[in-house]
């Protein structure tokens, strides 16, 4: 079964989902993982789907033009096989989040410290809460750690950009209990 | 006696409403028995309910005291038989697996302290004040005997439920 990743992104409004799900029936196509949000007044639908005939992006991007024409951009990628499996992640997960005044940088900063040593981002939000005119920014992340980063160490890692940047961050541990 | 096959969600004996013990005979003798032989051979288990193992009869156990989230503050092994949540206080959120769930893990925020009333192993009855992570599992068992599964609790598929990433 080959695997194909398609980006869906317009101006939200009902009926969006229901489109495409629609081309998607008809199409024979499975959808394997989705997550659907909307960002800053766009409807974001990111999706992993599968066909059990179809191997080649080229053949299925015809039954998307509609979509085109209702004023949403369609990008649609073929993946390698196995290329829709998540990768086998080892050690700690913890949960980062990151609050403070509106600036430019605050992600980069964070996301920098985390990749520079090797720690796997493995899901990330961002908002803007607040007035207009004292808008605060919201940024949650869970990453895994490799073995040889403890929480308190990255907790410590993160104490400097909590004071070059000027906002609150904090580093939680998040263990998983089996009931 | 033994340890018992842990049934698989979607089984459907994992979604429906147990019945109340009526006597403490044999035979829930013998599930109590068996409740805990499986839950101790599963090592990192801290509790099991019947519908688990496929029996519809309102028994769980309950045991944290060798987890590190729970060895502080327990009442060591818990026998309950026909539990019922008196009261409860404060929220507490933990992210939660089931071993009939295999694969996932999900947010859930349930009571942070809970007053429970139960006939024990023994057939006394009793009633206890849980907290912490005590208290947790002891909800999460409870449920069970509702056909509730910790999927039923979270409230965001986008934020709460997770694909177990350490097995």
């Amino acid at each position: 079964m080959h695997h194909f990743a398609l980006t869906i992104i317009g101006r939200d409004r009902p009926g969006i989902v229901s489109r495409v799900t629609e081309i998607l029936y008809h199409m024979g196509c499975n959808i394997a993982d989705s997550s659907c949000s909307i960002l800053g007044g766009q409807f974001a639908m990111q999706l992993i789907i599968s066909h059990p005939e179809y191997d080649r992006g080229e053949q299925l991007r015809g039954f998307f033009s509609p979509l085109e024409e209702e004023n949403l951009s369609v990008f649609l990628r073929t993946l390698r096989p196995g290329g829709e499996k998540r990768s086998e992640l080892k050690g700690d997960l913890c949960m980062v989040s990151v609050y403070g005044s509106d600036r430019p940088g605050i992600v980069y900063r964070v996301a920098r410290e985390l990749g520079e040593r090797g720690i796997n981002i493995t899901d990330l939000n961002t908002k803007l809460i607040g007035s207009e005119q004292r808008p605060v920014y919201v940024m949650m992340l869970e990453a895994t750690l490799p073995p040889e980063i403890s929480v308190e160490e990255l907790d410590r890692i993160m104490a400097r950009v909590r004071e070059d940047l000027g906002v609150d961050v904090s580093v939680r541990s998040i263990n998983p209990v089996e009931l | 006696m033994a340890v018992r096959e842990i049934l698989l969600y979607p089984d459907p004996r994992l979604k429906q409403v147990c019945r109340s013990v009526e006597r403490l005979d044999d035979e829930v003798r013998g599930l109590v028995r068996d409740l805990l032989d499986t839950m101790y051979d599963a090592g990192h288990s801290v509790g099991v309910a019947a519908p688990q193992i496929g029996v519809d009869l309102r028994v769980v156990v309950v045991d944290v005291s060798h987890s590190k989230l729970g060895r502080d503050d327990n009442h060591g092994c818990l026998v309950m038989i026909n539990p019922v949540i008196l009261e409860t206080e404060g929220s507490k959120t933990m992210r939660e697996g089931c071993m009939s769930v295999p694969d996932y893990t999900g947010n859930v925020t349930r009571a942070e302290k809970i007053l429970v009333q139960f006939t024990d192993g023994g057939g006394t009855d009793r009633v206890v004040r849980a907290r912490g992570f005590e208290a947790v599992a002891i909800q999460h068992e409870i449920d069970h005997l509702d056909g509730l599964l910790f999927l039923d609790r979270v409230s965001s598929l986008k934020t709460d439920v997770f694909r177990r990433k350490n097995r």
